[in-house]
């Protein structure tokens, strides 16, 4: 039992690498990495912000994209599966936000209600998908189609584990995703997807297992490999 | 800090909702028993792995197009407010004074239509083109717009009615209603491309009168 026996290159696995990029990998609400800057905004800022979008600034909604665009759209990428379907869902989120700020009582903050939005935004993109593949009689089931992006240290590892998210339930992928990926606190994916925090952590517990065990290749080719 | 003693039987609890401190006695552990030193590496291996679907590249594009179709959105909340509060100034007269208003309007639009009927406009004399913009002209649109909003107001009142009819009646006022809205589109398409045809516009007077009746018919079936 020397290394452990995920199916990917592993080499640059985890005690030997340094954690630049902020990996997740502490309990969760311990997390100190403060790998993006903006994973937590400050209560009064993020109140600011909705009153300033409430009052139509489209430069409230300027810093809202600078703040957090870029994580919206990568978070839609991985949901949808291409730039193209993501950079629709992030700028239908930026105007159903528009459209509905009135109603934004303030219940939790400004920024979880807009990664909802965001998250409900490619449930229906996708949903209109998988419609449309119905209607051209093609095969029904809804996969991402995961198109290229800008290569990473270890595509591989990412095209496997993209496979191996595509397996999961809905509600593992979406936590993995908005928390080892993005960098999100389990209470703000409680938020998000409207469930307790403990049901966040389970969920998360669950998608990793399910993960390990995909990733992981047949014993003998471990063995073999040692 | 003491040292906090954890055993394999702990691993996923830990792995699910772990403190710091028990992280720390895990990690601590997993130095003499491998099966945990494998476990802890293969679930700090997916955070690592996570990363690779990581890509924040920047999208030159992206924020014009959200700032365009922002302002897009903002000109045409504007343009509803406005709207509303112009249709807000009929919600607040009372329903008498818009009988009135609505009567006014039907006398002066039988008037004017009347008027045409008997001086019919002769084609090809030069008074063609004064008729078009004369004032009686003017007065009968102001009018037709007039009584249409109070029509409308009639309409909003028993739409509730109409759109969940409670009994055969009402079903049928709807369709008869429908019909009525039907004919009056397409007369007022007609009379748009022929404003000075009084035969037209008497026409279209009579189904708004038609439309109005009906409607309070059905108004009164609520009370």
């Amino acid at each position: 039992m020397g290394t452990m026996g995920l199916a990917l290159p592993w080499k640059a696995r985890i005690s030997s690498t340094p954690r630049e990029r902020g990996t997740r990998v502490e309990p969760s609400e311990h997390f100190a990495g403060g790998h993006h800057p903006a994973v937590v905004d400050a209560p009064s800022e993020d109140a600011a912000l909705a009153a300033a979008c409430r009052s139509g600034d489209l430069r409230a909604y300027e810093r809202l994209y600078a703040m957090h665009g870029a994580r919206m759209k990568n978070l839609a990428r991985n949901v949808l599966g291409n730039p193209i379907d993501a950079e629709d869902a992030v700028q239908e989120t930026f105007l159903k936000v528009h459209r509905s700020i009135a109603s934004f009582r303030g219940q939790s903050s400004f920024i979880t209600w807009t990664y909802r939005i965001l998250i409900n935004t490619c449930y229906d993109a996708r949903r209109s998908r998988l419609r449309k593949k119905e209607v051209a009689n093609e095969d029904s089931e809804e996969t991402p189609r995961h198109e290229p992006r800008a290569p990473g240290a270890h595509p591989a590892l990412r095209m496997a584990l993209e496979r191996a998210l595509a397996k999961l339930t809905q509600h593992q992928r979406d936590v993995f995703l908005l928390y080892e990926v993005e960098g999100f606190r389990h209470a703000e994916i409680a938020g998000m997807l409207e469930l307790t925090e403990t049901a966040s952590k389970n969920t998360l517990f669950q998608a990793k297992k399910n993960l390990r065990l995909m990733l992981e290749p047949p014993r003998s080719s471990a063995a073999e490999a040692r | 800090m003491k040292n906090m003693n954890v055993t394999c039987n702990d691993r996923d609890r830990i792995f699910e909702d772990g403190t710091l401190a028990e992280w720390a006695a895990l990690e601590a552990h997993a130095t003499t028993c491998p099966p945990c030193a494998e476990e802890l590496g293969a679930w700090k291996s997916l955070s690592f792995a996570a990363q690779e679907l990581r890509d924040y590249t920047e999208s030159p594009a992206l924020w014009p197009r959200i700032e365009r179709a922002l302002a897009e959105e903002a000109e045409r909340k504007t343009l509803r407010a406005e709207r509303r509060g112009w249709f807000s100034f009929f919600r607040n007269i009372p329903i008498g004074w818009q009988t009135v208003a609505a009567s006014a309007f039907v006398l002066v639009l039988t008037i004017s239509a009347g008027w045409f009927y008997l001086h019919p406009p002769r084609n090809g004399q030069p008074g063609d083109q004064s008729l078009l913009k004369s004032k009686a002209l003017k007065e009968v649109e102001s009018a037709e717009t007039t009584y249409v909003q109070a029509i409308d107001k009639l309409a909003a009142e028993a739409k509730r009615q109409l759109d969940n009819p409670a009994t055969p009646l009402l079903a049928n006022y709807h369709e008869k209603l429908l019909v009525l809205d039907s004919a009056i589109a397409d007369l007022r398409a007609q009379a748009g491309m022929n404003p000075s045809n009084a035969q037209l516009r008497q026409q279209l007077l009579a189904m708004y009168q038609e439309k109005q009746h009906t409607l309070e018919e059905v108004l009164e079936t609520k009370q």
